[in-house]
């Protein structure tokens, strides 16, 4: 305001043999704005990043919808990172369970310049460049529930996890018990090459591999769904004959999946073919409760809080395991079932 | 000129399709003879007297056809005037969530069961009309605004149920896909009168021509005084209702909708079923038998791999060979017929101005 009332008033007194003189004041008056903005505005950058610079930003590359399991861990995750406690928690769901939509979203968190990264990894592999990325970024990887192949420790801070093999070992457990003079089984796997899969199979392996009673008759995949399991297990029964005793599914959905499967052909779920399965979301307990499925192994999603724990310690630069297991606890009977069903939250 | 030269031309191209999608029966009695060296049993029907329902293998593929068959159909008038439909599969899991989120809090009565296929095929209707508004109106293009529906769909469907797999219970809606009637399943006959139904409304009206004139030279078409805009919307929105059909067929079968798994990929088994019945891609022709058979054929393949007990990770390959085998005995066939055709008085010139 000030220089534009000068030049008008000089404007008035010089009129016009001070052309020259004038654009001269024109053009210092608008490099001083200018200046005098740009300035401005590098305060207020400022400003705003030191306000932001107080919450830990963490990047969360997540499955996304999948069933209820996923939805209950990822919610608790969500949860428990909140603003009060000093966290701003970015959620990137993979696009369809796909993995390249979650390698953009780990690459864009890492370019971002995140504080800390949780993964959850669709698929094991193909994890060590973005991971390598990260770590040249000195951005700490947190991997939650799922694990990498080949599993590198050196890419990463720690994996929290309930131990897959650990449950289901127990599944194999329970069957040895439930059916003592062994049978058939079949296992309704999830896709192909993730590693909750390969590790699933490995603990009940172990188990069954030292009981020639129990035949495997075959394993497939219904890619985690009920409407595949329930297609795939119903070609199973005819292909055997409906001679298969017990179905080994690894994860609820599909159980309930190969449940409708059995009745539909007229057999008694728990009677004719005892189901077992993996994850204890409220669906599953339900069924058992219903006396549906046999036996369901829960896999712990709430570790919300183990996870904080361990943010918090890695950013203070303390070390960590590099494996934290999360207890999980078994349903073998309507009863148990029926008791957890009330305050189940996933 | 329509008159008289129409069911020449008719016979024509069925004579030459016959003999496309004759790779895709081939393929499905290979399939079949396959299994049945595995069991001699395999092709055995029995009968159920609890319900009333014939069982055998056959039966199970019939019923896991049925989706696949209302898709394919629905894709193959799209591809005939040379577009396509991406978001089928999107529109199946809309369908699915809309009517499991209403049926999860209804009563279990045949209306709510009504009520909620009103709801999944008028939402499917909404989604396959918009796809004709893009296509037709806006004038993008067929792939782009059906990605974009494809993409947005899901996320519809997400947002429906909240982002979460929903379960319902609902006799009469499980019935559809899980019912017998005559001993056969329900969920067949219904898709088998769908496509019975399409087949009639648009090869006894001048529908399914102007369909192909559009796909095979759109100026010509509209020289001629078909009406484009109103053909494409039409077409689209067929496709739409077929898949939302598809999607009611997939989550009655469990009752539950998989916001994430339910109708995933089934875009590309009903471009896969209409290729193996002999549609081309280039648009211009379409049949739907040949699409049916298309997707009896994919059908077939799911289970086999089942049957036979090939491991998970060998089963994509496994599929993608008989595929590609299929594709490459019936590349051949087009390749002779084309020949044939060439060969003999009439040009391909001809049939397009007889149509035209």
């Amino acid at each position: 305001m000030d220089s534009q009332a000068v030049l008008e008033e000089e404007s008035i007194n010089m009129k016009r043999f001070v052309k020259t003189p004038m654009t001269l004041l024109v053009a210092g008056a608008m490099a001083l704005g200018l200046a005098a903005c740009g300035g401005g505005g590098d305060e207020a950058d400022g400003g705003s990043g030191a306000s932001s610079s107080e919450l830990t930003t963490i990047g969360f590359v997540a499955v996304g919808p999948e069933g209820g399991w996923r939805k209950a861990n990822e919610q608790n995750i969500q949860d428990t990172f909140t603003k009060e406690k000093g966290y701003e928690l970015k959620y990137a769901p993979a696009a369809k369970l796909d993995q390249k939509s979650q390698i953009d979203s780990f690459t864009s968190f890492v370019d971002e310049g995140v504080d800390i990264i949780l993964l959850s990894a669709t698929e094991g592999s193909g994890w060590e460049a973005s991971l390598q990325r990260a770590q040249e970024a000195e951005i700490p990887v947190i991997l939650i529930d799922r694990g990498i192949e080949p599993d590198n420790t050196d890419l990463y801070v720690t994996r929290i996890a309930p131990d897959n093999k650990q449950v289901s070992k127990s599944v194999a457990e329970w069957a040895l018990t439930a059916l003592p003079e062994g049978g058939k089984y079949f296992t309704l796997e999830g896709p192909a090459g993730v590693s909750v899969v390969n590790e699933r199979n490995q603990g009940w392996d172990e188990v069954m591999s030292s009981h020639p009673e129990f035949v495997k008759v075959g394993a497939q995949t219904a890619n985690w769904s009920t409407e595949e399991a329930k297609s795939v297990f119903e070609t199973v029964l005819k292909s055997n004959n409906n001679d298969v005793q017990l179905v080994f599914a690894q994860n609820d959905e599909m159980g309930l999946g190969a449940v409708q499967a059995v009745e539909e052909a007229g057999l008694t779920p728990g009677e004719d073919v005892k189901i077992a399965t993996i994850d204890g979301t409220k669906n599953a307990l339900q069924a058992l409760a219903d006396a549906k499925l046999s036996f369901v192994a829960e896999y712990n999603p709430l570790f919300g809080e183990t996870a904080l724990e361990v943010v918090e310690k890695t950013l203070k630069g303390e070390s960590v395991d590099s494996y934290i297991i999360v207890e999980s606890k078994t349903f073998d009977s309507p009863e148990a079932a029926a008791e957890a069903l009330p305050e189940r939250q996933f | 000129m329509t008159t008289e030269s129409a069911p020449k031309a008719g016979e024509r191209r069925s004579s030459i399709l016959r003999s496309q999608y004759f790779g895709g029966i081939l393929a499905i009695v290979l399939l079949l003879v396959v299994n049945l060296i595995k069991d001699p049993g395999y092709l055995s029907i029995g009968y159920n007297s609890a319900n009333g329902a014939l069982v055998g293998n056959v039966i199970d593929i019939l019923r896991a056809a049925a989706p696949v068959m209302m898709i394919a159909v629905g894709m193959c008038l799209v591809i005939a005037t040379s577009g396509i439909d991406l978001s089928v599969g999107s529109v199946m899991v809309v369908a699915g969530a809309v009517s499991m989120e209403f049926l999860s809090t209804a009563p279990d009565t045949v209306g709510s069961a009504l009520l909620a296929l009103g709801l999944a095929l008028g939402l499917s209707l909404l989604l396959g009309l918009f796809n004709g508004f893009l296509v037709s109106v806006v004038g993008l293009q067929p792939f782009i605004s059906t990605l974009v529906m494809m993409m947005a769909g899901r996320g519809v469907a997400k947002v429906v149920t909240g982002g979460q797999n929903t379960a319902a219970s609902n006799g009469a809606f499980r019935w559809i896909a899980n019912g017998y009637v005559f001993g056969l399943p329900v969920v067949f006959l219904l898709a088998l009168l769908v496509v019975v139904l399409v087949a009639v409304l648009v090869r006894r009206s001048a529908l399914g021509l102007m369909i192909e004139a559009i796909g095979m030279d759109p100026t010509a078409a509209r020289l001629a005084g078909v009406n484009r805009r109103g053909l494409l919307m039409a077409v689209y929105s067929i496709s739409g209702i077929m898949a939302g059909i598809a999607g009611v067929f997939a989550t009655a079968s469990v009752m539950t909708v998989d916001v994430s798994k339910t109708g995933d990929q089934m875009e590309m088994d009903a471009i896969l079923a209409v290729v193996i019945g002999g549609t081309s891609l280039a648009g211009g022709k379409f049949n739907i038998a040949g699409a049916t058979i298309g997707a009896l054929l994919i059908a077939t393949l799911d289970k086999t791999v089942v049957f036979l007990g090939i491991s998970s990770s060998a089963t994509p390959a496994f599929k993608a060979i008989v595929i590609v085998v299929l594709c490459l005995l019936q590349s051949k066939r087009v390749r002779e017929a084309f020949l044939r055709r060439k060969s003999a008085v009439a040009a391909p010139q001809k049939e397009k101005e007889v149509v035209a």
